[in-house]
């Protein structure tokens, strides 16, 4: 950030207006057009469980899901996003039976170690298995290769989501 | 999940206990922290690697009210930095010897503000000429010129020389590695809190509160009972969060109590790769002498460390990585001089290994090399010359009768099928389009302080029997080790639901907080299982002492009573549930009842601090490492292929922790193998980025076996050794042999990347 300590200074006439949904919830906003949204969700919104590692889309610490796609919150500025935009955090995730799945696979496999890539984690994993339900290990490899763990050398992440997507395959076969 | 069994914990993958509120996002870091009124905090940096401070400019066109700036002439206390040698300032007054050094600190209302306020202070500093590259220093060092060492140190055993002298075989080789960054992926961060008394509380992300503490005070000149230091949630230190965070709270304890508001300052990525500590380079050179059988008949070993501008936490480096620099093996005459030179470069310091990474990477690598020399298998000369019972180490230190380290390595030879598959090394001959190679690394971690550091600190830690937030008894573990993703939370509740027999869900362990837990020592130097945990086991078999005469005299009519799984049961079979037990003791006794041990270090334990004499380490944990590798004929691009890992770490408390520590020390140690690298350039760190310092990805790792021998310290209640930092040091001598025996070259300075390899092919007809 102190590289462009200048840019959120934007005069207040020059700040815009955006309404997006945030885990579900309308959230409209008055922000300087090159705030982060990672920022956003971070400081005005209180939702923390994004985190930033790196500031420059290089750990995935602080991904999240736009419109169902993973990105990384640190990258996106507010202007970028139009109205009506979904995002979903970790926050939201937690409160969904996806969610729910996913965090229990992660705790059970030995996945979470110091835990501060894993809510990006979790949500890159929770984008893979929305787009493929029974993705393969190299798949899911593939998948979480934006996402950087220092401590777990992906052994037990890659693990832990193997074990979600089998679950919720079966919790939508219904068994 | 787990159920109590008469077995107890220790030895179950109990669940993690911080794992629910980190996956859902909830856990607090630092950088998740907010206080009423915060101010941000920045630091204004030496533009020279070395230099006089002439003055401090402040830009007269910024608009200055609003912002606090502290100099060193603001610091209240002593601005040097406590450590062994006290060479270090917080803030630099006359001589600034690194670019980046800080020469002092601003805060403001935003950290923008902050960011700018800092660069609109110039230091006015006459310059003058710098050390900066490792290569340069080297390069001095053999052409004997003159260097600044910060600290030097021998081991002496035998004559080494005189072995020498009568080898056959003489094997020379030189081992260099870089520069290499921890990357825990949250970043240094801290908040100071002035208090109301004129005192400080400071939050942040550490691994050693009790070495915050003192240097608070010391530099703030206030007494311990104002300085209060409370670990958050610690995202990833693997050493980096040993002694940088103590100037980091120093930065932010000089701008709260100067602006009276709470400051925090966390790095962004940039300013932590580029002012925080680095792993030491290395260059190591090994003579040694064989006879024609492959036995070692004498060896030299010239291990240089590149410290940096201070020494910080060098001398005790050294030391680890003299002292494994050519352990292992059986030789009476051998000789290791150990030296760190000065730099114009931030100071070196922990990483996970500590020295003994670049101790193994030299002595793995050249271990293959005597194989080579006289003709044998890499496995068979291993198997030849590791210490048998009653032989000694480098310091004198005698190996028991029965130890980890010959099954280790029988087994990951057994498991790897290394004999058959060595057959099939391809050695830079065979045409087809991927090269494949086998290697091995044999290598150990001392557990605990080098020599006499335990008996000095007598690690204190408590368990207090207090009341639970829903009411009920809870027991409540009083440390200061601190939980930074290794899993210390879970396993030392694990030891203690054990050592008292109650249910581990009775047993909480909050944050430490230097106002309510002793000094335990540092987090550092795989101490905390073996050492915190077997002070913790004492404690709470006092404890458990304490509550059993209590229920035989109160509700037994004192009749002997023993306390297992959670119920008191007398002689003649009357029983007692622990949670009324507990909650009646805590009543009569008063509200927290505190139960504290210390520890002690083996009997007989004998160190000579001057010349390295006697027993190093309490015990040692061993390991072996198979790794197999391709490489592309046609692109030189390498792809670990798979490793088996067999350890040996004594008791293993919980293998689901203890195996996920394996794997991902073994993948930062495939990284400083494969592809971690930082250059100097004018004085800085060149891969200052996520984007220019690579670690490894979801994509760049083998498959990862791991096997663990239980080969239990003989001198405590649980038997467990220490585990987190030997995962790392065998990982790269592994692959690098891996690499020789599929290409055919050896490369002897890490990291191995293709260029590196294509360079040694081009070079055909030299030394291997
Ligand atoms: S913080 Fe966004 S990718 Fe690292
Ligand atoms: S658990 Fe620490 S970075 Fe992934």
């Amino acid at each position: 950030m102190n590289g462009e300590p200048a840019r959120e200074n934007a005069p207040a006439e020059d700040w815009i207006r955006r309404t997006w949904l945030v885990n579900g919830r309308e959230v409209s906003l008055r922000v300087p057009p090159l705030r982060r949204v990672l920022d956003i969700l971070r400081e005005e919104l209180g939702l923390t469980g994004a985190k930033e590692g790196c500031g420059e889309g290089e750990c995935g610490a602080c991904t999240v899901l736009v419109d169902d796609q993973p990105v990384c919150a640190c990258l996106l500025v507010a202007a970028q996003l139009p109205n009506r935009s979904r995002i979903l955090t970790i926050e939201g995730l937690s409160a969904m039976e996806e969610g729910r799945i996913l965090e229990e696979a992660y705790v059970e496999a030995g996945a979470v170690q110091c835990g501060f890539c894993i809510p990006g984690m979790v949500m890159a994993s929770y984008a893979l298995l929305r787009r493929n339900s029974a993705p393969t290990e190299r798949q899911i490899r593939e998948a979480l290769a934006g996402n950087i763990c220092r401590c777990t050398g992906y052994v037990k992440i890659v693990e832990a989501v193997g074990r979600a997507a089998e679950r919720m395959g079966r919790a939508a076969a219904g068994r | 999940m787990v159920t109590v069994t008469r077995r107890g914990y220790v030895g179950l993958p109990v669940e993690r206990t911080d794992a629910i509120e980190k996956v859902q996002g909830k856990a607090r870091y630092v950088g998740d922290v907010r206080r009423p009124n915060m101010w941000y905090g920045a630091i204004v940096r030496s533009p020279v690697s070395h230099g006089f401070v002439e003055g401090l400019e402040r830009d007269p066109h910024f608009d200055w009210s609003g912002v606090v700036l502290v100099t060193p002439d603001d610091i209240p206390g002593s601005n040097v930095v406590e450590s062994l040698v006290r060479d270090m300032p917080f803030l630099a007054a006359k001589e600034v010897r690194y670019r980046g050094e800080p020469v002092a600190l601003v805060a403001a209302p935003t950290r923008e503000a902050a960011h700018a306020a800092a660069a609109a202070v110039k230091p006015r500093i006459r310059r003058v000429p710098a050390l900066t590259e490792p290569d340069e220093v080297v390069r001095v060092f053999k052409a004997g010129g003159e260097l600044e060492y910060l600290w030097s140190q021998e081991i002496r055993k035998g004559d080494a020389e005189q072995g020498l002298r009568e080898a056959r075989i003489v094997v020379e080789r030189e081992y260099r590695t870089g520069y290499a960054e921890q990357l825990y992926i949250e970043p240094q961060g801290m908040i100071a809190v002035p208090q109301e008394d004129g005192g400080v509380l400071v939050e942040g992300s550490m691994q050693c509160p009790y070495y915050v503490q003192p240097e608070l005070c010391a530099l703030l000149n206030l007494p311990p009972e104002k300085v209060r230091v409370r670990q958050t949630v610690v995202g990833g230190g693997f050493g980096g969060k040993e002694e940088f965070p103590s100037l980091l709270a120093g930065y932010c304890a000089l701008l709260a109590l100067k602006s009276g508001r709470a400051v925090k300052i966390v790095f962004d990525r940039e300013e932590d790769i580029l002012f925080t500590t680095k792993r030491h380079p290395s260059w190591v050179r090994h003579r040694t002498g064989l006879t024609r059988e492959g036995r070692i008949t004498g060896w030299r070993v010239d291990f240089l460390l590149i410290g940096g501008a201070y020494a910080t936490l060098s001398p005790v480096v050294l030391a680890r990585g003299i002292i494994h620099a050519a352990i292992g093996y059986r030789c009476d005459d051998v000789v290791v001089q150990g030296r760190v030179v000065r730099t114009n470069m931030p100071p070196s310091g922990a990483f996970r290994g500590f020295g003994a990474p670049q101790a193994f990477w030299a002595l793995e690598s050249h271990v293959d090399e005597l194989a080579e020399a006289c003709g044998m298998r890499p496995d068979e000369f291993r198997l030849r010359n590791i210490y048998r019972g009653g032989d000694t180490t480098t310091t004198g230190q005698r190996v028991p009768e029965q130890y980890g380290g010959p099954a280790v390595l029988r087994k990951a030879l057994e498991l790897s099928r290394f004999g058959a598959r060595y057959a099939h090394c391809s050695r830079g001959r065979t045409m087809s389009d991927r090269w494949y190679g086998i290697g091995l690394a044999y290598f150990c971690h001392g557990a605990g302080f080098t020599g006499d550091g335990e008996a000095r600190i007598r690690a204190r830690a408590a368990v207090e029997l207090a009341r639970g937030p829903e009411g009920g008894p809870a027991v409540v573990i009083r440390a200061s080790s601190t939980e930074m993703g290794q899993g210390a939370q879970t396993v030392l509740r694990q030891i203690v639901a054990d050592a008292l027999a109650v249910p581990i869900d009775r047993v909480r362990y909050p944050l430490p907080d230097t106002a309510l837990v002793p000094d335990s020592g540092p987090t550092v130097a795989s101490r905390t299982t073996m050492v915190v945990g077997a002070v913790l086991y004492d404690a709470a078999v006092a404890m458990k002492k304490a509550l059993q005469r209590f229920v035989s005299r109160n509700f037994f009519d004192g009749e002997g009573c023993v306390l297992e799984e959670g119920t008191f049961s007398s002689e003649t079979g009357r029983s007692l549930d622990f949670t009324r037990a507990a909650l009646d003791y805590l009543r009569t006794t008063g509200v927290q009842q505190r139960f504290e041990a210390v520890f002690s270090l083996p009997p007989g334990t004998q160190w000579d601090q001057e010349r390295f004499r006697g027993d190093a380490y309490p015990d040692y944990s061993w390991a072996c490492y198979v790794a197999e590798v391709e490489v592309e004929r046609a692109t030189l691009a390498i792809g670990p292929i798979k490793i088996t890992a067999v350890l040996d770490i004594g008791r293993v408390v919980n293998p689901v922790l203890a195996e996920g520590q394996v794997q991902g020390g073994l993948v930062q140690g495939i990284g400083y193998a494969l592809m971690e690298k930082v250059g100097v350039a004018e004085g800085l760190f060149e891969a200052a980025r996520m984007q220019t310092y690579i670690v490894p990805g979801a994509l760049d790792i083998p498959e990862i076996r791991v096997t663990f021998v239980e080969c239990p310290y003989p001198y405590s209640a649980t038997g467990a050794k220490g585990l987190g930092e030997l995962p790392l040091n065998g990982a790269a001598p592994a692959v690098g042999n891996a690499l020789k025996h599929a290409v055919g070259r050896r490369i002897h300075d890490l990291p191995v990347t293709p260029e590196k390899l294509f360079r040694a092919i081009e070079r055909k007809g030299d030394a291997p």
